[in-house]
């Protein structure tokens, strides 16, 4: 009995919090929308916050919450008296009144403090907003009863602290107030609350038909072809038919057994000619049924991503408080403009937009905007603008472009602040272009934001923003003006789960291609493909474009293929400003493809994003596209005629890279990682040492300028150690002195490499010749 | 010899009494699983057999699609009625040396609550018991590490710990480019 009731209260509970939920976050946005609109729009507003505030409150009193109660008494007292006009709506209220609405909703979901400062949290709260409703005397009664009838009309408005920053009567014409009834609570009689686990698994089974579409269009190309082969066996049988019309007149002269066969010939033709008839007909029936089966399917699964759609809004909801908030911290005076907040996108890509968008929005506020009246002496209007615009592109996707009218950002600023943070050396810096020096801001750990702040400064906003995009196989870019602004531009689709794919084959196995990504697919000659810096190439409308074989990147095994090909089938693959052409054995045809997962066990595989299961039954992976550039560029990076890597592979032996620059360290793991090594990495000759100690190793790569130990000490080091003396050295280094090669020798080091003459080949050359 | 402590005596009344409490405890346990169910399967002339409680069911292997960029233990992926499921080869996955010809016609989809995949079957013997103390693990016997193992029957049937496998972090592929 007991843990019936246990189980419905907490049932109860968890209605409750989904119904207060919605409550708060109307109050929320009602404020937001009632700071904002003119005076003679604000008495609906007040009338529609007033009315969820009373309805959270009961609500409360169900579930036995008394602090959320008294909390939205107070709230509610505070309305009463803004719609009889008897105080005005401060931004000193505008604060209390959020800040009420923000503990609350803390106080529901369970993080709110301890205890003790809960408590005198709520009656400062509620003292506060007590003391809003009466005019700024404080009031030392705490308990919430009504205190309409203390109330004194015609209260003086504005309390002493109001700040400057935010001015919330200016009325804005340029942006539409949401009338009342969108903010009101989608309980209307129409519709019907189901939890979107339900949704998902209901999502699941009409795409789902799509797989039983595909096999019935499947079945009907089956039936085509063997009509075709009825069509072969009529013309067969058309040029012996006149002999044995001949044997049917002379059937009198022969014996009996040809008779016999004679008949059994007609009755064949008799046979298969109904048969031929009946598979017309069956045929005919299958295209029908193919067709409406086909559209039925479709529209099941169009209205179904419909149900699974939800408009830009209710995503962007939250965004005017987050915005008002962070700007109100630092001092900045912004105003967040929404546009196509109406379109409406899957429900899966809307969550995962939600942190890229959150990131973007405090990125605009922390770096873009400046403050008040840094903006005047540019002569910019003092508060800030920031715009977030949904728009529908073509293909299916849907463009969010979130920009500022601030500072807009300085690539000399982002070069600085990379080295600073070791992203890339100063000598790279130097070498960088504008354009080039801007994408590093999508590195993980470039923040030009000076110190390490709450909201930003770790430099990993930007990095999020990127991965999430892209995992959504989209693309983010931006532009910036100097004193004119940024508008960061995130391109995504409409829907995760079915997309265009293109088919293709190789070493005998099916592979899918997402279409949109997959820019042309062509034939082209031997001939035209050059061979640069040996790596093969080829152009495409007079762009070089590097070609690699897809089942080189997706280590596929050899195959032995004995007839030379004179043509080459390629497809070209773009992503993000990227684009490789990849070999394949054919092309076969485009389709759509339904994305499943490849379970549990491969939660993640290089190069494949999932699988399909296609027409025939048979399951191809989907390729991933931004996972296929980057191992092509690996893949690139060894030589074609490196083969020797290949037997290194075999061995499998450990090398220790020291290096200080995480370029050149990186870089450095690529070369020796792909020639088939085994590569541990230290930062310096104290990191390496360590190392050397710690594992076993076959040879050391190491810079020779390092901090706290350069590469001849480590090499003294080594020698002077006993376990190590035998180890091969290999100093890399930029120092292309006489002296210094001299100084490598005399320490001990087996090679010595200067990076200017730094070809790839030579140093695996050297590190196999030692090993 | 006389100079037995109170610490000493505590001990002692301490042990007896968990001894007791054990000896107490164990008949009535015993007899409730004595035997344990399980699926007898054949994989390149050697038979094993895994507790039916983490079978999900047996599945015809008709088409097997490799995945590239995967280990070696991980012979591909199937389609089970729309759901994608990745099969293992646990063979490989153990490290033992592959020998003779096997014919691949079967497909042990086995689970607990977190984890799901196939393994790879010659054939499936079908279901029987066991009983719950067998042999302990002889690793020498089967070349299985004995982790993985719950033991080895009187039969030469080897064992193995379902949950141990369903559980293993190596199992699971996590790779980045």
């Amino acid at each position: 009995m007991d843990k019936k009731e246990e189980e419905f209260l907490n049932k109860l509970l968890s209605m409750f919090k989904t119904e207060a939920k919605e409550h708060l976050s109307a109050i929320t946005e009602g404020l937001i929308e009632l700071e904002k609109s003119p005076p003679e729009k604000q008495t609906g507003l007040i009338e529609t916050i007033f009315r969820e505030a009373h309805s959270l409150k009961g609500a409360a009193r169900t579930v036995n919450l008394k602090d959320i109660e008294s909390l939205c008494q107070s709230m509610e007292n505070v309305f009463a008296s803004l719609k009889r006009k008897e105080i005005a709506a401060t931004p000193h209220l505008f604060d209390e009144l959020h800040h009420a609405a923000d503990y609350a909703g803390k106080l529901i979901f369970g993080e709110a403090e301890p205890d003790i400062s809960e408590n005198a949290k709520i009656k400062e709260i509620i003292q506060n907003l007590q003391s809003a409703v009466k005019g700024e005397a404080p009031q030392p009664q705490i308990v919430s009863s009504p205190p309409l009838t203390e109330e004194k009309p015609g209260t003086p408005p504005a309390t002493p602290e109001t700040n400057k920053v935010l001015k919330p009567q200016t009325s804005r014409t340029e942006d539409k107030p949401r009338s009342i009834e969108t903010m009101q609570p989608s309980s209307s009689a129409e519709t019907v609350r189901i939890s979107t686990t339900k949704l998902d698994s209901l999502l699941f089974q009409a795409e789902e038909m799509l797989s039983v579409k595909l096999a019935a269009g499947q079945r009907t190309l089956e039936l085509q072809e063997i009509e075709v082969s009825f069509a072969a066996w009529k013309k067969e049988w058309a040029k012996v038919q006149p002999e044995v019309r001949s044997l049917v007149r002379t059937e009198d002269a022969h014996t009996c057994v040809s008779s016999k066969l004679v008949d059994f010939l007609e009755m064949n033709e008799a046979f298969i000619k109904s048969l031929d008839n009946r598979l017309m007909a069956l045929t005919k029936n299958a295209e029908y049924d193919n067709r409406q089966f086909g559209g039925m399917v479709d529209s099941l699964l169009d209205d179904m991503k419909k149900v699974l759609m939800l408009p830009f809004s209710s995503l962007s909801a939250i965004f005017p408080k987050l915005v008002r908030d962070l700007s109100h911290d630092q001092g900045k005076d912004v105003e967040l403009v929404a546009e196509g907040e109406e379109i409406e996108i899957d429900r899966r890509i809307l969550e995962e937009m939600k942190d890229p968008l959150i990131h973007l929005l405090r990125n605009c506020i922390d770096h873009g905007i400046e403050k008040p009246d840094e903006r005047q002496q540019k002569h910019k209007p003092p508060r800030g603008t920031l715009k977030l615009a949904m728009s529908a592109k073509e293909g299916g996707k849907i463009e969010i472009i979130v920009s500022d009218d601030g500072a807009g950002i300085e690539a000399s600023r982002i070069k600085s602040a990379a080295v600073k943070r070791g992203v890339i050396s100063q000598e790279e810096a130097g070498k960088l272009g504008e354009q080039d020096a801007l994408s590093l801001i999508f590195l993980s750990g470039v923040s030009t934001s000076p110190i390490i702040t709450e909201v930003s400064g770790r430099g990993l906003g930007l990095a999020i923003v990127r991965e999430k995009v892209e995992k959504l196989n989209g693309i983010v870019s931006f532009e910036t003006q100097s004193d004119r602004g940024t508008t960061f531009r995130i391109v995504v689709p409409l829907t995760l789960a079915t997309f265009r794919g293109l088919l293709v084959q190789t070493n005998g196995s099916l592979f899918v291609l997402p279409a949109t990504n997959a820019e042309r697919a062509l034939r082209i000659r031997k001939e035209e493909i050059k061979t640069v810096e040996n790596r093969q190439t080829i152009s495409i409308n007079g762009q070089i474009v590097s070609l690699v074989r897809l089942a080189d990147v997706l280590e596929l095994p050899e195959k032995t293929r004995s007839i030379p090909d004179e043509n080459v089938q390629i497809v070209v693959i773009g992503f993000a400003e990227k684009r490789i052409a990849f070999m394949v054995d054919e092309v076969l045809h485009e389709q759509e493809v339904l994305v499943k997962s490849l379970g549990r066990q491969l939660l993640r595989v290089r190069n494949v994003s999932g699988a399909t299961v296609l027409g025939s039954g048979r399951v191809a992976p989907i390729l991933n596209v931004n996972d296929l550039i980057k191992s092509a560029v690996k893949v690139t990076a060894t030589p074609v005629k490196a083969q020797s890597g290949i037997e290194a592979k075999a061995k499998r032996n450990s090398l220790l890279v020291v290096e200080d620059s995480i370029t050149a360290r990186t870089l450095l793991k690529n070369i020796l990682e792909t020639a088939g090594y085994n590569v541990i990495t230290a930062i310096d000759g104290v990191d390496a040492f360590t190392a050397l100690k710690t594992r076993e190793f076959d040879l050391v790569v190491s810079d020779v300028d390092m901090p706290r130990m350069n590469g001849f000490d480590l090499t003294v080091k080594i020698r002077a150690d006993k376990k190590l003396s035998r180890m091969p050295v290999v100093l890399v280094t930029a120092l292309e002195s006489r002296e210094s090669k001299e100084r490598g020798i005399e320490v001990g080091a087996n090679a010595y490499i200067v990076k200017s003459s730094f070809d790839q080949s030579n140093l695996l050359e050297v590190i196999r010749r030692l090993i | 010899m006389n100079n037995f402590t109170k610490a000493d005596a505590d001990d002692k009344r301490k042990l007896l009494k968990a001894r007791a409490i054990a000896l107490a405890k164990k008949p009535e346990k015993k007899e409730a699983d004595e035997y344990i169910e399980v699926v007898e399967f054949q994989l390149a002339h050697e038979k094993y057999a895994i507790q039916s409680n983490y079978i999900r069911e047996v599945y015809p292997l008709k088409e097997l699609t490799p995945v590239p960029c995967t280990p070696q233990f991980v012979a591909g992926i199937i389609n089970v009625r729309g759901k994608i499921l990745s099969v293992i080869d646990i063979k490989k996955f153990f490290e033992l040396p592959g020998k003779g010809i096997t014919d691949l016609n079967k497909v042990i989809i086995i689970h607990n609550g977190l984890m799901e995949f196939g393994i790879l079957a010659d054939a499936v013997l079908g279901a029987g018991q066991i009983p719950r103390d067998i042999q302990a693990s002889l690793p020498t016997l089967s070349g299985i590490r004995a982790e993985y193992l719950k033991g080895v029957t009187k039969e030469g049937v080897v064992v193995l710990d379902a949950e141990k496998i369903l559980s293993d972090k190596k199992i699971i592929v996590h790779e980045e480019v």
